[in-house]
């Protein structure tokens, strides 16, 4: 049943569109550059970080280095399995794997190796005030392929689920004329 | 079952599509199907017995906010309320289950207990069209203020200060608290539901986009209501109240105004009451301008929050945090964008759309305005969906907060049930973005086959009906383009 109103819908040529359209943006926005390493300190304030974006490539290696204006203040990688916790005033912080619980090391530098594409953020992982569950940043790593394959697949379906309702449309007006 | 026969004629571009748009579609019946859903809503203890739950937290979130610490994501007030409550309200009883919310909503319930002074009787008597007794002054809501501007504009206002109301107990509690209060002195002054109806600020949105709800309240038969002499379920008989919401169930076609309490189910003599499930986005009639432009406010919100809650511009949040960061020249910098942007620009690019769609039709007869306030429309499976998926990272980042906060409601270092020390643990945050993307897509797929309908209603021939459907389609998609560059790019 479900399969005969896939052929007759049309349903087929908006999923052939959004998997094309995914794919052809996915691939437009592969470019690769050489991997290099970066030396970046993030600063944490109430309730942003700075920088509050990080773009990289894939295969960067990323030295992060973590101090905070304020109060006290978290770090939580997203995707990357890093969370620590900074304190004012101190150029060492506390850091963790949470896959791993709660084994805190002390530590003057984070590395991080980008292996995973995409956009992820970095959010405060303590308690730091009123603001604090919507104090983030974003980490970029480019090709950022999810989000241009989510690009092209959604005007890939656009466009085929406009195709499809023109067509069955036309089928629609076939009843009305025979009736 | 529809015979399907082929016309021999070549298509023509003038032939009239009006009535095959009007297809029924498929609905069931839960109320026949269970007949013991059937006893329970036609049961005077059904809506207090959905309210008792709400009540009760209620009451401690009116406590901690009020007793309890002001670290928001420690008090039982923000989490309950903000990331719980808002998280289940906007993603499953709205979608699946319509305006429930409003039969379960404590904030009325002081007010409809003061009119009808009674928590389970139908007290019977006359009180002016109602063959109900009811306290106070049942005077009549002013006939220019029957429609929804004024909970727009108040629900704008409150989401203006969204950044100091979802984060400080004490302010959450004092509007929770006013609610009730307002709640109460409307009800002693004017008829029925009137705060629900015309003032509450949640009751806007939950009408606009009750609308793609898969449930409804209807009549099993129109020609029945017409027959019937009685119109019991607006007056009200021995049996159950006049609808609170003012609404004839002979024409009662749309959700919007249907706060599903079931009186009309108890009081129907004809047990001609239907409770549906149906398609998602089944309605597909916005009625006037203060519908669309609740519509406009809610997308707009759901941007403005996209950039400032879940964004990384400190100096946004400085501003959207002024009672804290004292920045108030950029508060009324962020206040001016937010509503310019929900009440003027929105609306001002969607009228563009609406004046290209009408062009590119080809047809004379239909105005701008018709054009823009039936295709007003998209904006509300686009905009729901959105915000489903602007709230995925509430509860599933912020949702661990949920199981600390049950063990220390207040923030005061209890541990009721061991889990006061659980540390703040987001579920999968690297997967949302695809969750993020198939919701969007979803909204793309109900605003363009919705509008499909509506052009199919307002135009007379096939090709205009699809030619005016290509800047609508594109609205949709820049505006599903916008929102993925937020979540994802």
């Amino acid at each position: 049943m479900f399969f005969k109103r896939f052929i007759i819908k049309k349903f087929w040529i908006v999923v052939a569109a959004t998997i094309v359209g995914a794919l052809a943006g996915g691939l437009a926005g592969s470019g690769t550059e050489a991997p290099a390493s970066k030396n970046i300190t993030i600063k944490a304030r109430q309730y942003a970080y700075d920088p509050p974006k990080i773009i990289a490539n894939k295969g960067d290696t990323l030295l992060l280095e973590l101090a905070s204006l304020d109060v006290v203040h978290g770090f939580y990688l997203e995707g990357y399995d890093v969370d620590a916790e900074i304190h004012p005033g101190i150029n060492t912080f506390k850091i963790r794997k949470p896959s791993e619980g709660y084994n805190w090391e002390t530590a003057d530098v984070i590395t991080v190796i980008l292996t995973r594409r995409g956009k992820f953020r970095y959010r405060c992982s303590h308690t730091c005030g009123t603001m604090h569950p919507f104090m983030q940043g974003e980490l970029i790593v480019k090709p950022n392929t999810p989000y241009h394959a989510g690009l092209g697949g959604i005007a890939g379906f656009a466009i085929g689920l406009f195709m499809m309702m023109g067509i069955s449309s036309k089928e629609l007006k076939v009843v009305t004329a025979g009736k | 079952m529809r015979i399907q026969i082929k016309s021999k004629k070549p298509d023509s571009d003038e032939q009239v599509l009006t009535n095959i748009w009007k297809k029924q579609e498929p609905r069931i019946d839960l109320l026949k199907k269970f007949p013991i859903l059937d006893k329970f809503v036609k049961s005077r203890y059904f809506q207090n017995l959905l309210i008792l739950p709400s009540l009760i937290v209620f009451y401690m979130i009116l406590i901690a906010g009020f007793f309890g610490t002001p670290v928001g994501n420690k008090n039982i007030a923000i989490v309950f309320t903000w990331i719980l409550w808002w998280f289940l309200l906007i993603a499953i009883l709205v979608p699946f289950a319509s305006r429930i919310w409003c039969a379960m909503c404590p904030l009325p319930f002081f007010g409809e207990l003061a009119q009808r002074l009674t928590f389970f009787r139908v007290r019977e008597g006359k009180t002016g069209p109602l063959k109900n007794k009811m306290f106070g002054l049942n005077r009549k809501w002013p006939r220019f203020l029957k429609n929804i501007w004024v909970q727009n504009i108040s629900f704008l206002a409150l989401c203006t200060f969204s950044a100091v109301l979802v984060t400080r107990p004490f302010v959450t509690a004092m509007v929770l608290g006013s609610m009730i209060i307002l709640g109460i002195l409307f009800a002693l002054v004017y008829r029925l539901r009137v705060f629900c109806s015309y003032i509450c600020p949640v009751s806007g949105f939950l009408s606009l986009y009750s609308m793609t709800s898969t449930l409804e309240v209807r009549s099993r038969s129109t020609d029945e209501c017409k027959k019937c002499k009685s119109k019991s379920c607006i007056t009200g008989n021995e049996k159950g109240y006049g609808c609170p919401w003012f609404i004839y169930m002979g024409k009662h076609e749309r959700n919007n105004y249907c706060g599903l309490c079931m009186e009309c189910v108890k009081s129907c003599p004809n047990d001609n009451i239907a409770l549906n499930l149906r398609p998602f986005a089944s309605e597909t009639k916005i009625k006037s301008f203060d519908e669309a432009w609740k519509g406009f406010i809610m997308l707009g919100l759901a941007m403005a929050y996209s950039i400032i809650l879940l964004g990384t511009n400190g100096q946004i949040k400085d501003w959207a945090n002024a009672l804290e960061t004292g920045m108030w020249t950029g508060f009324l910098k962020y206040s001016g964008i937010l509503w310019s942007s929900s009440l003027l620009l929105l609306p001002a690019v969607f009228l563009g759309f609406s004046f290209l769609s009408k062009l590119i039709s080809g047809n004379k007869e239909v105005s701008v305005k018709e054009v823009f306030l039936n295709y007003s429309y998209v904006i509300v499976p686009l905009g729901l969906l959105s915000w489903i998926a602007f709230s995925l990272p509430l509860i599933f980042v912020n949702g661990s907060y949920i199981i600390s906060v049950i063990s220390d409601p207040m923030g005061w270092g209890w541990d009721l049930f061991g889990t006061a020390g659980f540390h703040w643990q987001p579920l999968l945050p690297e997967y949302l973005v695809y969750i993020q993307i198939i919701l969007l897509t979803t909204g793309l797929y109900f605003a363009m086959t919705r509008a499909k309908t509506i052009s199919e209603r307002l135009f007379n021939t096939r090709k205009q009906a699809i030619r005016s459907l290509i800047p609508i389609s594109l609205f949709s998609l820049i505006v599903c383009f916008a929102f993925l560059r937020f979540f994802v790019g």
